[in-house]
């Protein structure tokens, strides 16, 4: 008998923590409670996992720490009518069945904090295969094999990286590994590095092997502070173990590890900028060429490559190139680990194979929209990805089927729209998010991403004026010609992807000062339907303008000249009275 | 060597060049902001892209290597729209006036700021010289200019304009004073031109065609030359002795001066065409407008311009003592205070608006108000009424303001049924005046009866013939625009005689938003007004009213100037990147990255606003002098760059080595000159040699007129040796 | 606050970071640890014992959003900026934290109790919308809910 509890970030901000405290304090009959990472199952954390002694398991969820007494009971007696309305449904059971772990083939069933646990479940074979029985060439080869492309972002092939950084001159190497997630929407890096560190740690040690460098370090942005923790826990039991440091497995080779964090730029997710960061300097990207293998940190060889990227290759070099190369599609291989997130019924991490459909994902495994309104669009690949619409759902999940939309793969952040979101909205979002993170090297995304953001407001305000979708788009296409780095060359997408798709509600937007999803406060109205009012007075209460008049018990009215539109009427009216329009 | 092809070019460049110094190798321009040699490559301002066959991206061509058989194109379309893109973007958050209101809105582009500034410093031959590129008659047109170029001036808006008008004429007279300031003249062209008319117009483009090298004829049909400023303005305004003086200087260039000679009497268009290279039409406006008022025709009735003629040709019209005088501009205000002259007892001014919308200049309407001139605001000639064929009153409409017209101005309607009489010896119609048309029935001309004039190159519908000034397409206006017109047709006509093409596109200049000024932190300082005769004296004599500025007085007035434009317009590279292609920021209009500020220490200004983040100052001091005293702060659109902490730059380590100042494209940073008011000025910039501890050291020196303006550190031992710049300057002898 | 910056607090940080190249941010990122935000006289001493102009080190702290330069208060509330918070409304309790606390984005309430800042995405998009009051994570936000947490922190201050 032993329990585990979800604690990835995620599981912690639900009451994990909590919920164990409280396990602690009863007098549960069990030994063995200890934690695990992120399950992935995000909408229905706490989640405590029950194994009994022949690891049958029972999970229940939506835990909290008042059911502490009621999980006591159903262990020490055996009785499931004490908590059978915490028992995960049938349904929910598939969001996980259905899904191919690869990446995060550990994640929510070991103890991330144990080095031993992930040794128990095979970790390391791997390494020790690589150092001991092949030469840094033959890991390499096994990596083309496999068809592992860059999982951060680009696609771009990870063995003719590791190839470039082993090809290049010099003695000292470094490989990097890039755990700054900026994208907002993408979490499946946190979630290895604090479910999974030890893979991730593997992973790095091999491809470090490949290079031949002799340096490992990984960027980790300062907004993960549990992954950082974890990180440093698993490599000091490393190094403990002699996995990290001189003469990895008697194989002569060594590698040290450091641990870099960021301090909150965007940008570093860009190699050359995330590199100028490592060595202590403003994020600020350098141009290329020369390439990070040429030229990187220090101004030796580098290679970069990003969590995801590194969580497959231990899996691949014990199961063959080959194995992973068999899922996908032509110019994909392998799975990939997609973070849904919006307005999606069952949110959280969803790893599957390449080739399977955006369908697949959103209604196959994440049950759809979770509101009553109608699906929209999916947004991916956060600020340099773009709106694929509903029309496009069964869009095969490839890097060029996906790009051909518009949208990129991206890291893997799937955030879900209804109709209720303004797609011009959604645009300013970005473009916000973009200016924000501008380094401001260079004038097109400097003041490009500005402008475009000052356009959008100016739409979002009923300001828009004739010419302005096509300024938007000219401007759009010269920010990706002249942009300095990836940052720049893909901020318009989010912006191009919904002009394409949405057109027609810029044009409400512009031509009627209309926002047909009903978003831009600017252009709506809140208006009470009297029939609906019971006149409860709440929502007279709660405006913070007295715009709001009537009795009890009697329909209340707003005066639309004192409104400031801040939709807390239509926030806190619980009968569907209060309407914009 | 690497082989490749830059714009359809063959070239050799060594291996491991970048493109950029394959083509600058070999004489192809690719601009660049942020690229320099003395610092590493930076890649941020993205307007050295390039267009290479074969690569699907642009590249920037100051990191890009050349590679073998590659072929590059500098400026394809994509290329040029990047740029102008790129500089659009640039110029849209770059906020300073390349040039002052005051020059803009002059419509001879006089560098006001300049000479104002120059007078400031005690400058007067250098102001004076400054005036006369433009302006050969500057002590004339000082006096009468209705100093469009005051209307713009941004002290308005602290307290009063700068009196930019009188500070000209104070620098002419300055010259007219002593050896009067002779232009070099360029070698002998070869070439003829023939002016017709000797007015504003016609002088100015004799003065500068003859400078230009051209043998220059000018024919006047008037006894003497000045045309409209010898036969339309008083004695009192315009002294003649000053004309004349302005007048014999431009003869003294060389100019040919021919008088008493009339189009279609003595020659024709045709004739001269003959036997000049060119000809330029400055005819002007000679007849009086008529009111279409009925009782016009009676005596007594005169046309304003053709009083003032008789009055300054010595037999004045006989007026009697009760004169009228219709119109608001100001040749209404020149035959009203000539009237008073004459002796006239009842002198009235007939306009049918009020004072405040009134083209006359304010200072001539209230000087006449104290020589007794009587205002009968809102009111409309509708009758001159006469016994005998001689007039003896006149019946006004009265009149109100109503609706605004196209002019913005409120349009005057008749109040129905209400009119006054007032007895009169004489009218006076001063509402404008028209070219006689029959004197130039070789030209085309446009429906209200003026030449057609190319508005770009004057050219007419005769090769080689030009038109300019009052004669041609609007009609008649104030001096200052036909002697502007006068110099860009002289631009014209050299072209023409030297067989170029001119380019007619207004490059693009960078102008500040006036709304968002803040003059609060300016101390209040008032204009400066020179002295006038007292009402009674003047009123009963032609002396001229205005007493001048006397040197302090003038300096203390020019000092007041805010110094709008730029001082690094003549050699901002910025700005020459942007006027290479047509661009339009405006169409990118949105907030500014940095508020307007100041910062200096003894040689250096700061101004962010001007900054365009091409990173070379803070690059050179630290990557050349390692001093480190600015750096980049804060990130994306409002990435400043500044010492630590905001602090001055005078309590940083910089040494003044000038390194970052002479790198910076634009006026974001700039050196000091030795002038106490820093003017704008077209400097002469030459590499000299110094001695420092023994060493040999390379120094950049500026002069201006002759005088050294800035000495500035040009190599590692001249930065490095702490020095002052009049050390440095010292060192020079 | 502090009125005085006892900058022997340093130390620590010096001795192991100073000589370390590429340590700036690193260096940093401990000094706000200890000090709650960036003194002034801290970096000064920085730059003494690294050798890294303070332009430079103003130029580094100025570019990442995690450092601050004002002190801030007890309570440091983390609004998440992302995409699913965007989608899920955080902009209302953007609002409600504004009303409760009657300051803006970046500032810090009159007791010193509260500072907000508007941080970018967290990595909790499925609990969206989120935030994160020093070291724990709220999810799920609704402004009652706000507001009852920025009450229970107000009291258990006092």
């Amino acid at each position: 008998m032993r329990i585990v509890i979800g604690q990835g970030s995620c599981g912690i901000a639900a009451g994990a923590e909590k919920v164990r405290k409280a396990l602690l304090t009863t007098d549960i009959p069990c030994e063995d409670i200890s934690i695990t990472g992120c399950i992935g199952m995000c909408y229905l954390e706490p989640i405590v996992d029950i194994y009994d002694d022949d690891e049958k398991l029972t999970r229940l969820v939506k835990v909290s720490e008042n059911d502490a007494q009621k999980i006591a009971e159903f262990v020490r007696t055996g009785s499931e009518d004490a908590v059978k309305e915490l028992f995960v449904s049938e349904e929910d059971k598939e969001f996980l069945s259905k899904q191919t772990r690869i990446a995060l083939r550990n994640c929510g069933i070991i103890n991330p904090e144990k080095i031993d646990a992930y040794i128990e479940a095979g970790g390391y074979q791997a390494l020790r295969k690589a150092l001991t029985q092949m030469t840094p060439e033959e890991v390499i080869e096994v990596i083309k094999t496999s068809g592992l492309a860059g999982r951060g972002g680009a696609g771009f092939p990870t063995w003719f990286k590791w190839n470039a950084a082993r090809q290049a001159q010099g003695e000292e190497k470094y490989l990097i590994c890039n755990a700054d997630e900026g994208d907002p929407g993408a979490f499946m890096d946190r979630a290895v590095i604090e479910s999974d560190p030890h893979n991730l740690i593997e992973g790095m040690l091999i491809g470090a092997y490949a290079i031949g460098a002799a340096h490992a370090v990984v960027y980790v942005r300062a907004e993960y502070p549990l992954a950082i923790k974890r990180l440093k826990n698993a490599i000091e039991q490393a190094k403990e173990q002699g996995i990290i440091g001189e003469n990895i497995f008697g194989s002569g080779f060594s590698c040290d590890f450091m641990i870099k964090a960021g301090a909150g730029a965007f940008v570093c997710g860009e190699e050359t900028a995330l590199i100028e960061s490592l060595e202590g300097h403003r994020g600020m990207p350098r141009l290329k060429p020369p390439f990070p293998a040429q030229s990187g940190f220090w101004r030796k060889p580098s290679n970069i490559n990003n969590v995801e990227t590194f969580a497959n290759v231990a899996w691949i070099l014990n199961n063959g190139g080959e194995a992973f190369a068999s899922m996908g599609t032509e110019g994909s291989k392998g799975t990939k680990v997609f973070a849904v997130t919006g307005k999606i019924k069952r949110s959280g991490l969803v790893e599957i194979p390449m080739g399977k459909t955006l369908r697949d994902v959103i209604y196959g495994i994440c049950g759809g929209v979770k509101t009553d309104k109608d699906f929209k669009a999916v947004q991916m690949g956060g600020p340099s990805g773009g709106c694929i619409p509903k029309s496009l759902i069964d869009t095969v999940i490839d890097y060029k089927a996906l790009g051909a939309t518009g949208a990129i793969m991206g890291s893997g952040g799937m955030v879900v729209m209804d109709e209720s979101t303004c797609m011009v909205g959604m645009a300013k979002f970005f473009l916000d998010f973009t200016a924000k993170e501008s380094c401001g090297k260079c004038i097109h995304c400097r003041i490009g991403t500005k402008r475009m953001l000052e356009m959008l407001d100016r739409i979002t305000k009923g300001e828009g004026k004739e010419g302005d979708i096509e300024l938007l788009e000219e401007l759009c296409y010269s920010i990706k010609d002249g942009a300095l780095c990836g940052l720049g060359q893909t901020a318009p997408n989010p912006v191009l992807t919904t002009i394409k798709y949405f057109r027609d509600e810029y044009e409400a937007h512009i031509k009627d000062k209309k926002c047909p999803a009903g978003e831009c406060s600017d252009l709506i109205e809140y208006k009470i339907i009297p029939e609906r009012c019971k006149g409860c007075t709440l929502c007279s209460k709660n405006c913070p303008v007295g715009a709001i008049s009537g009795t009890v018990k009697n329909p209340h009215t707003i005066d639309t000249d004192k409104c400031i539109k801040c939709g807390k009427c239509y926030t806190v009216c619980r009968f569907g009275a209060v309407v914009k329009e | 060597m690497i082989h490749l092809t830059i714009n359809g070019k063959a070239i050799e460049a060594p291996e491991g060049s970048t493109i950029l110094e394959a083509a600058r190798a070999n004489g192809i321009d690719i601009p660049t902001l942020c690229y320099d040699k003395a610092v590493e490559i930076y890649g941020a301002c993205g307007l050295c892209v390039v267009e290479a066959e074969g690569i699907p991206k642009l590249l920037r061509s100051c990191s890009a290597k050349v590679s073998e058989g590659m072929v590059v194109n500098t400026e394809s379309d994509r290329v040029v729209r990047s740029r102008k893109v790129a500089m659009e973007l640039l110029m849209s958050a770059h906020d300073g006036d390349c040039i002052a209101p005051c020059q803009l809105n002059c419509p001879a582009r006089t560098d006001c700021q300049g000479y104002v500034g120059l007078i400031a410093n005690g400058e007067y031959d250098a102001a004076l010289k400054l005036i006369k590129n433009k302006i050969p008659l500057p002590a004339s047109i000082g006096r009468v200019c209705p100093h469009p170029c005051e209307k713009a001036c941004r002290r308005k808006n602290v307290e009063e304009p700068i009196n930019i008008a009188q500070l000209k004429a104070f620098a002419a007279d300055m010259d007219l004073k002593s050896d009067s300031y002779l232009p070099l003249k360029k070698a002998p062209s070869g070439k003829k031109v023939a002016i017709i008319g000797g007015g504003p117009a016609g002088l100015t483009a004799a003065y500068h065609l003859s400078v230009l090298g051209h043998e220059v004829t000018v024919y006047d049909m008037m006894e003497k030359m000045g045309g409209m400023l010898r036969y339309g303005i008083p004695q009192y305004r315009l002294p003649k002795e000053v004309l004349d003086q302005e007048i014999n200087i431009i003869e003294k260039t060389g100019v040919k001066m021919k008088n008493n000679v009339k189009l279609g009497k003595d020659f024709t268009i045709e004739s001269l065409r003959k036997e000049y290279d060119a000809v330029i039409v400055a005819v002007g406006a000679w007849k009086s407008s008529s009111m279409r008022t009925p009782g016009e025709e009676l005596e007594g009735v005169y046309g304003g311009i053709d009083f003032l003629r008789s009055v300054i040709k010595g037999a004045p019209y006989d007026i009697g003592e009760r004169v009228a005088v219709c119109g608001g501009g100001n040749t209404a205000m020149d035959a009203c205070r000539t009237a008073v002259r004459l002796g006239a007892k009842e002198v009235y001014i007939i306009y049918r608006r009020t004072r405040n919308e009134m083209p006359a200049d304010a200072l001539e309407i209230e000087e006449a108000e104290e020589e007794g001139v009587i205002y009968k605001f809102l009111t409309n000639p509708l009758s001159f009424n006469g016994e005998n064929g001689k007039l003896s009153s006149v019946t006004l409409q009265i009149m109100e303001l109503g609706e605004p017209d196209s002019s913005g101005r409120r349009r005057p309607v008749p109040v129905e049924g209400k009119t006054e009489e007032i007895p009169v010896d004489s009218v006076i119609l001063a509402i404008g005046q028209k070219l006689v048309t029959s004197d130039v029935s070789e030209l085309a001309l446009n429906d209200r009866g003026n030449i057609i004039a190319d508005p770009d190159f004057f050219t007419t519908n005769i090769e080689g013939v030009f038109a300019i000034g009052d004669a041609t397409n609007r009609g008649a206006s104030i001096a200052i625009e036909a002697i502007g017109e006068a110099d860009r047709c002289t631009k014209a006509v050299d072209a023409y005689l030297n067989g170029i093409e001119l380019e007619t596109r207004i490059p693009y200049i960078s102008k500040r938003d006036e709304s968002t000024i803040d003059y609060s932190d300016r101390e209040k300082k008032p204009r400066f007004t020179p002295k006038v005769l007292p009402a009674d004296v003047r009123n009963k004599s032609f002396d001229e009213v205005s007493l001048g500025f006397t040197e302090e007085e003038a300096k203390a007035e020019a000092s007041r100037c805010l110094e709008c434009g730029c001082r690094e317009y003549y050699k901002c590279k910025l700005l020459n990147v942007a006027q290479r292609y047509e661009i339009h920021p405006e169409r990118f209009k949105g907030e500014m990255p940095q508020k307007y500020s100041h910062d200096e220490n003894a040689f250096i200004e700061r101004n962010t606003a001007k900054c365009i983040l091409c990173g070379l100052c803070v690059r050179s001091c630290r990557e050349v002098m390692d001093i480190h005293a600015i750096g980049l702060m804060g990130r994306g659109f409002k990435t400043d760059i500044s010492p630590a902490f905001s602090l001055p730059l005078d309590q940083t380590k910089c040494n003044n080595c000038g390194l970052c100042v002479s790198l910076c494209p634009t006026g974001a940073l700039t050196e000091k000159s030795k002038l106490s008011k820093q003017v704008p000025l077209d400097e002469q910039y030459t590499e000299e040699f110094v001695e420092i501890d023994g060493k040999k050291s390379s120094v950049m020196v500026s002069r201006y007129n002759g005088k050294i303006l800035r000495v500035i550190p040009n190599d590692e031992i001249s930065r490095n040796a702490n020095l002052s710049r009049d050390e440095l300057e010292a060192l020079l002898k | 606050m502090k009125n005085t910056i006892d900058l022997s607090l340093l130390d620590g940080v010096l001795s192991e970071y100073a000589s370390a190249k590429g340590s700036l941010i690193t260096i940093l990122q401990h000094t706000q640890d200890i000090y709650g935000y960036l003194p002034k006289e801290a970096i000064e001493l920085i730059s003494e014992k690294t050798g890294i102009a303070s332009s430079e080190i103003m130029g580094v702290a100025t570019f990442y959003t995690q450092f601050r330069f004002e002190p801030v208060g007890k309570y440091l509330i983390m609004l998440c900026q992302g995409t699913a918070c965007h989608v899920n409304s955080s902009e209302l309790i953007l609002e409600t934290i504004k009303d409760e606390l009657h300051i803006e984005d970046g500032g810090t309430t009159e007791d010193g109790l509260f500072s907000l800042k508007c941080v970018a995405c967290l990595g909790c998009c499925s609990l969206s919308p989120v935030m994160m009051i020093n070291e724990d994570t709220y999810g799920s936000l609704t402004p009652d809910k706000t507001k009852k947490i920025l009450k229970e922190l107000r009291e258990a201050a006092v």
